[in-house]
């Protein structure tokens, strides 16, 4: 065919193709990965890098605030050094679910090549990135995910939070013993931590000899109206409630509850989300009596933990959650992992954290145990006003 | 009856809830059916008012106060129709319109998140109305009832201004012949907009006064956009009929439904929705004129 007189040589075209593409892959190479720190030291000497994963957008965006402001006040108090070596952290955003978490969370470990990921509240989410942290040798903290199989002992999965089982099981016997022989009513959100949390309140209340009255399960992220489930449990002559709610669905549980009289004759129990954090602000007096049961409240009277309250609320003008501690506490474990650790890549870190003894914390003191959970104390806490304001009043320990 | 003891409570939770639905779904309708434009900023709107709420309102607040809200909620509304109304204007597609509505709402609902914080927030009732009242020997909340006396009130208002009044009149003749109230001395651009506006008002007071039974969240724009939608869908475009009757059934839908079958809870309102456009597909009751200046 006649060749166009304009038109270059093959060769040459070839050679421009691939020397543009090799020069923008170069530049989107250097700008792709970037961290919100300032300094971006490449991980040599003694500085470490700490991706932290949390929500900042989304159904969740308020547990992401609190527990960035709990690592962030560790890191302060301890001029942004941990285990002795300077700490840079990058974040990401979590999102609502793991469509968004799981990503989010990979480009930390192979982009940013931080080593050890800290964060996480949604439980899918971490489920699914447990494969990338063994394979990949980065240790995860989890700061907030509570399904109950996502801590089995893998060397780099370790958790500071809680387990929903365990959450539930810890007022089992307490709730037998005040209810005496009435029944109880149990309700939760139709999703696995909903469930897990019911079995677990199942099992001990069962074994110590209680009786369920009923169970419903309320369809999860669509129910804004739970008088149907209420008149349920009224009619069934249940003496207490145990429920599992959170955010939004506890606001709206607790206030229907009072609004159609039911906090006049069933007492209400849950876990303790169910009155922790900004929640318990929008809930307002009709959360006054409920008792929960939880790791930890801004209330727990020990001087370990008025000293934190202090410190946070001079920091953020607000009073620290559950949600807060746990990263808090994520830190101090990475406190004590550098201090010890025989390297700061992920494995060294991994190895070092499964050395670690019992860590100081607001919550009281706890370690870990052989999932990798931690073995840590439950409080029966109860909404009171307390000098004109509502909080979650600690009224004894539940387990040992 | 012992069928309807155990019930009741729950039917009157329907009736209730329907009131509200009502109240953000009919502006809905009527925008949708007389002027044939599609509006996904609706529940973004109705957030808004709510919102409003969480502004002014504080606990223990009286009667006064939550007029004044409604009022500023009403205010707020209208203008924000007013603007949709114009940039709608140019649009003709119903597609356009759906991406550029969404878009404005997406916006919307990061602004109020942006403001407002992202935790949830919750609208007090006025002082007067917060408490419950003895109903057959149980409790049921007295703002509850109110909002079903007030929804009827709004429903006949609209009834009455759409079929006994000249601005209803107006209204209707620019939705059956446009060129020809033009040709009166009419700017129809002007009555359009009031339409527009009006409907966004009424949504943006029905989101207020849902606040102390719905709260207000980031992410309750969308779950108040799909119930008006539902409604509109099975209620019929375009008729203040419609959308009682559209809300009233789902509201029933929603409590005494699940109430009685809560395996399929889920699946309860839009498998009502699905069989309504199967054997209905233009609604139970929508307006009996003919809709908007497509062709």
């Amino acid at each position: 065919m006649a060749a166009h007189p304009r038109r270059r040589p093959k060769t040459v075209r070839i050679f421009v193709a691939g020397a543009t593409s090799m020069v923008l892959a170069t530049a989107l190479a250097a700008c792709g990965g970037g961290s919100l720190s300032s300094e971006s030291s490449s991980g040599g000497g003694d500085s470490v890098k700490i991706g932290l994963v949390v929500p900042a957008s989304g159904v969740y965006e308020p547990l992401g605030i609190d527990m960035t402001r709990g690592f962030e006040l560790y890191l302060e108090q301890h001029s942004g050094e941990l285990g002795g070596r300077e700490i840079e952290v990058v974040e990401a955003d979590e999102g609502e679910g793991p469509d968004t978490g799981v990503p989010a969370t990979t480009k930390l470990i192979t982009q940013d090549r931080v080593q050890a990921v800290v964060g996480l509240v949604n439980s899918a989410t971490a489920l699914g990135v447990k494969e990338t942290v063994v394979s990949s040798e980065v240790p995860l903290i989890v700061a907030n995910a509570g399904a109950d199989d996502l801590a089995d002992g893998s060397e780099y999965v370790w958790r500071t939070s809680f387990s929903n089982g365990a959450v539930g099981e810890s007022l089992g016997a307490t709730v037998a013993e005040e209810v005496g022989d009435a029944p109880v009513y149990v309700m939760a959100a139709d999703y696995a931590a909903g469930a897990e949390s019911i079995a677990g309140f199942k099992k001990s209340f069962e074994a110590a000899g209680g009786t369920i009255a009923g169970e419903s399960l309320t369809p999860f992220g669509t129910t804004s109206d739970y008088q149907p489930y209420l008149s349920k449990a009224q009619n069934s002559g249940a003496g207490a409630i145990y429920a599992f709610y959170a955010g939004a669905e506890a606001v709206s549980f607790v206030k229907q509850y009072k609004a159609f009289g039911l906090s006049e004759s069933v007492q209400l129990y849950g876990a303790g989300f169910l009155t922790e954090g900004g929640v318990l602000a929008a809930q307002g007096q009709d959360a006054l009596g409920v008792k929960t049961a939880l790791h930890y409240s801004s209330l727990l009277d020990t001087t370990e933990n008025q000293e934190f309250v202090e410190a946070y609320t001079e920091a953020y003008d607000a009073p620290p959650t559950a949600y807060a501690v746990q990263a808090y506490d994520a830190a101090a474990v990475l406190d004590a992992a550098l201090e010890g650790a025989e390297g700061t890549d992920g494995a060294a870190i991994a190895a070092a954290i499964g050395e670690l003894g019992e860590i100081a914390s607001p919550r009281g003191p706890w370690s870990f145990d052989d999932d990798h959970n931690p073995a840590q104390p439950y409080f029966l806490r109860e909404v009171q006003d307390v000098d004109g304001t509502l909080g979650n009043a600690v009224v004894n320990q539940l387990n040992e | 009856m012992g069928w309807l003891d155990a019930n009741l409570i729950s039917i009157l939770n329907g009736v209730a809830l329907a009131a509200l639905l009502f109240m953000i779904a009919v502006g809905l309708s009527l925008v949708f059916g007389t002027m044939d434009v599609l509006n996904l900023a609706h529940g973004a709107i109705s957030l808004a008012g709510a919102y409003v709420g969480v502004a002014m309102l504080d606990p223990g607040g009286g009667l006064g106060d939550f007029l004044v809200a409604v009022l500023a909620a009403a205010a707020l509304g209208l203008v924000l129709g007013a603007a949709l109304a114009t940039m709608t204007s140019v649009v003709t597609s119903h597609l356009r319109q759906a991406l550029l509505t969404l878009g404005i709402a997406l916006i919307a609902a990061a602004v109020l998140t942006e403001i407002f914080g992202a935790d949830v927030e919750s609208v007090p009732a006025p002082s007067g109305l917060a408490g419950s009242v003895d109903l057959l020997g149980k409790q049921y909340p007295l703002y509850r009832l109110v909002v079903i006396g007030i929804a009827v009130l709004i429903a006949l208002v609209l009834y009455v201004v759409l079929e006994r009044t000249s601005v209803g009149a107006i209204v209707r003749a620019t939705v059956a012949d446009r060129g020809m109230v033009e040709a009166l001395g009419i700017r129809s651009s002007l009555v359009l907009a009031g339409v527009f506006g009006f409907g966004a008002a009424l949504a943006s007071v029905g989101g207020l006064l849902a606040g102390p039974v719905l709260g207000a969240q980031p992410g309750l724009d969308n779950t108040v956009l799909l119930l008006a939608l539902v409604v509109v869908v099975i209620g019929g475009l375009g008729s203040i009929r419609g959308a009682l009757l559209g809300a009233l059934l789902v509201g029933q839908v929603q409590t005494l439904g699940v109430s009685l079958l809560p395996e399929q809870a889920s699946f309860l309102l839009f498998g009502a929705m699905a069989l309504v456009l199967l054997l209905r597909p233009q609604g139970l009751l929508p307006a009996r004129t003919a809709t908007g200046a497509h062709s």
